[in-house]
């Protein structure tokens, strides 16, 4: 178990407020492995002057105050971090999954259609796909904490050429390679092809939302009825105590 | 005893604070004040800490009756601050008694005013910070009668002292209006627009309405990518300058969602920040080339300024004998203090 080559890392200065730290090994798991342990250990070593990191797919965004420290000083807390990792170590050694239903289509999913045209899909196959692919939540990112998703299709869907001022809480939703589900309403240039009655964002509890990256997430097809009895429970992880 | 204000007035104004630091590793925007500088001024000149409950005041007349005896202090865009009618500073402590009404109007220039209150609010708060995020649902939002309780009534603090300015708290005021000139520095990806990457500093930007506490956009002349490759979503700073498909650039602030997919040119230091937050649709702003160095000395710089502020003012209130207002241990820690220069805070 080797630790993280410094060949393998490009920590670039983003301003005087922040240092990137992007992971170009070549192999992008391993990245994403590394910028996470990396954000996690930054945060369980604290110290002053951090105030936080993004980590996101193949990089990770470290903010701090430089009023209390010196980008100098973070480079260093950076590298010292950087030596204590294992880039093999899974994430989670037990994940959680989050099963999410989904109303598909129609009202709920205005853009299914349009992402069947445009991948040469029939909708009833997007929504197969959609449903039949496991995921894993790479990290958490606009809006609200949303889980970010890869996949699901061999081809990446165009985003939309003039995007929505806004979009509901708990639609689901594809771009290019990615896919998500949105905890809160905000604007969207993403394809929507169906909605979750669940409530993914609570703000009367921590974490705020009950996903973390390295878990897992797949999606259920349900009616219409099933959408109006589940509207507004709260996800949790399968197997958790209602 | 309970104590606090009730709204009169308000067009658009909030309960904001610092920011949400603890946001951004969650997906949230780190929020909070937009001139951080003048926010921070407020709560020194009422004893408050830093990062306390403030009110920011955006664009519009706001006006509040003051349900107990209340010390205030208003900074930030310049407006009219009247105290039943007769007119007081800016910029310094301000005693209220009960009862009385208190005007902002008329915000001559610049955008955002702050009103911090002693002992601040008592408001709820979300990853420890009151900061409004609209895109969570969360936050105080003034409007014509809001009670809004302080979180204690301390001793009388009605002086005859305060009817008068008599002390010189050489509080740096920064300039707004005009052509605001914008530090930035390189961004990590400047080099993905080689060749066009100087546009930035050849000539004046204007500000379009499009924009708001997420990002302003301008118009003028813009640099060009040259690469195509999509950047897939990562973390982007407060301050990042942007290219995005269209005819604007894009000046990311602190209601910016945490990730993006678009490379980052520049990005503005700390104190241009501030000066972006008072900046209004239509101005004319020019950017200017600095270094991280530089950035880190005027911060320095601005920090010694805000330290030396918070003792001239514990001396003043232990003066006046209201000692009681004076927390310990307020001070900012620096280590490297020099002398507070005007550049950066114009």
């Amino acid at each position: 178990m080797s630790p993280v080559s410094a060949a393998d890392v490009l920590i670039a200065a983003c301003g005087p407020a922040a240092i990137r730290v992007s992971g170009c090994s070549g192999d992008r798991e391993q990245d994403w492995r590394v910028v996470h342990h990396l954000a996690r250990s930054l945060a369980r070593r604290g110290g002053l002057g951090l105030t936080g990191s993004i980590p996101t797919y193949e990089s990770v965004l470290i903010e701090f105050d430089p009023m209390l420290v010196s980008a100098t000083a973070v480079a260093e807390r950076i590298r010292e971090s950087l030596d204590a990792i294992t880039p093999d170590e899974a994430l989670s050694s037990a994940p959680q999954t989050f099963t999410i239903p989904v109303l598909y289509g129609g009202e709920m999913g205005p853009d299914l259609d349009d992402v069947a045209r445009l991948i040469g899909l029939e909708a009833e196959d997007v929504i197969r796909v959609h449903q039949e692919s496991n995921y894993t939540v790479r990290c958490l990112g606009a809006p609200g904490g949303s889980p970010m998703l890869d996949g699901p299709f061999p081809v990446p869907v165009p985003r939309l050429s003039s995007p929505r001022a806004s979009v509901p809480a708990g639609v689901v939703s594809v771009a290019g390679r990615q896919a998500t589900v949105a905890p809160a309403s905000a604007p969207g240039g993403w394809s929507v092809i169906g909605r979750t009655p669940l409530t993914l964002l609570d703000l009367t509890r921590e974490p705020l939302v009950p996903y973390a990256p390295g878990d897992r997430i797949r999606f259920t097809r349900i009616n219409e009825e099933t959408f109006d009895a589940l509207s507004g429970e709260r996800l949790q992880a399968d197997g958790a105590t209602k | 005893m309970t104590g606090g204000l009730r709204v009169d007035g308000a067009g658009v104004a909030v309960v904001t604070d610092l920011g949400r630091s603890r946001g951004p590793a969650v997906g949230l925007p780190v929020n909070g004040a937009l001139d951080q500088y003048s926010a921070r001024v407020a709560n020194i000149l009422v004893a408050n800490s830093e990062g306390d409950p403030i009110i920011e005041v955006t664009a519009f007349d706001f006006a509040f009756t003051a349900e107990s005896d209340l010390l205030i202090a208003v900074t930030g865009a310049p407006m009219t601050l009247l105290v039943d009618g007769i007119e007081r500073s800016m910029w310094e402590p301000v005693s209220v008694g009960a009862g009385q009404q208190i005007a902002l109007y008329e915000m001559a220039a610049g955008l955002r005013t702050y009103v911090a209150v002693h002992s601040s609010f008592d408001v709820p708060v979300l990853l420890d910070s009151c900061a409004p995020d609209t895109v969570a649902g969360f936050g105080v939002i003034l409007t014509a009668g809001t009670n809004l309780a302080v979180r204690e009534v301390g001793p009388s603090i009605v002086n005859p002292y305060f009817d008068m300015s008599l002390f010189n708290l050489d509080v740096m005021i920064p300039y707004v209006g005009g052509e605001a000139v914008i530090d930035v520095t390189d961004g990590p990806d400047a080099d993905q627009f080689e060749g066009t990457r100087s546009r930035l500093f050849h000539a004046p930007y204007v500000v379009t309405a499009k924009s708001n506490h997420i990002g302003l956009r301008m118009t003028g002349q813009l640099p060009v990518r040259t690469s195509t490759d999509e950047v897939v979503s990562r973390g982007v700073p407060v301050g990042a300058v942007e290219v995005p498909p269209g005819d604007e650039l894009l000046v990311l602030h602190r209601g910016r969602g945490v990730t993006a997919g678009y490379p980052v040119l520049a990005v503005v230091t700390p104190l241009a920040l501030d000066a972006l937050g008072q900046v209004r649709p239509g101005q004319h702003i020019r950017f200017r080339h600095t270094t991280v160095e530089r950035a880190d000395e005027n911060v320095r710089a601005w920090r010694a300024h805000l330290d030396r502020l918070r003792q001239r003012i514990n001396t003043i209130y232990a003066c006046l004998g209201i000692q009681s207002l004076v927390e310990p241990g307020q001070l900012g820690s620096v280590d490297n203090r020099s002398e507070p220069t005007l550049e950066g805070i114009t």
